[in-house]
């Protein structure tokens, strides 16, 4: 990994909107390359990091009418990169709350691509009862580059 | 990079050629899907999409390349695509996708 970016957090708070999925992407794809992933791995990253936020999206969408009105931003959502010694820890935090009624379907296409691109994905609902998807993808030895 | 696509019908072959290039994502596929399908209502024939140029598409732009072969067969017709580039061919790898459409060319073969 590149010394000059080792431990260090980027946030990118989003909109639920699909005109700035784009954004995520370029992000992601710009540290994955920092970082010194080779052009697959990154092009799995970046497709992710799309999927993830199309997932969340979708999500907020379909459950709108039971997401509480009153909750302040919560139209919006927020992806964390954590970029470690050799891995990439990617976190996407929903603003709106995660109810009994969210449910997540393992059969959602964009579910299935980001666990076949990424090393290890979980879903989780944090203590704030907010929706959190988190990701790794492994930095190989053979990617790295300075 | 910006999203583009062009076409046109090709008389001779009766089919139709469209060249889809830049980046597919759930911004811009609800107006794809539209687009392909108006086309294959229009003339109701095959589907040579060249994605060349195509960089990225995510799975919402998958579901509208579905939504068109859905058309074109119930026309009896079906939906070529050319020349994937290594990144898009591993997600119709992924999502088996690469056993629903007809792909020529490219990284896949």
């Amino acid at each position: 990994m590149n010394s000059d970016v080792k431990h260090e957090l980027i946030e990118l708070a989003l909109p639920i909107n699909a005109a700035f999925v784009s954004a995520a992407r370029l992000t992601a794809s710009s540290i994955a390359n920092r970082m010194g992933f080779d052009i697959e791995a990154a092009e799995d990253i970046k497709a992710a990091v799309s999927e993830s936020c199309i997932y969340f999206i979708k999500i907020f969408e379909n459950n709108s009418s039971i997401i509480e009105e009153d909750e302040e931003n919560s139209n919006s959502f927020k992806i964390s990169f954590l970029m470690d010694e050799n891995e990439l820890i990617i976190k996407i935090i929903s603003n709106f709350k995660a109810n009994k009624a969210l449910v997540v379907d393992p059969d959602n296409i964009a579910l299935i691509m980001i666990k076949a691109l990424m090393n290890h994905v979980e879903i989780s609902v944090n203590e704030n009862a907010q929706f959190v998807l988190h990701m790794l993808k492994k930095l190989e030895q053979n990617s790295l580059t300075l | 990079m910006d999203f583009l696509f062009n076409h046109s019908f090709d008389e001779k072959q009766n089919v139709w050629r469209v060249e889809i290039s830049g980046e597919v994502d759930i911004f811009n596929s609800p107006g794809l899907k539209n687009d392909l399908i108006d086309l294959l209502n229009q003339k109701q024939c095959d589907m040579y999409i060249d994605c060349q140029h195509l960089e990225y598409i995510d799975s919402t732009g998958l579901g509208c390349l579905v939504a068109a072969l859905k058309t074109a067969r119930a026309y009896k017709g079906n939906i070529h695509l050319l020349q994937l580039k290594p990144n898009i061919s591993k997600l119709f790898k992924i999502t088996e996708m690469d056993k629903v459409f007809i792909l020529e060319g490219g990284h896949h073969e």
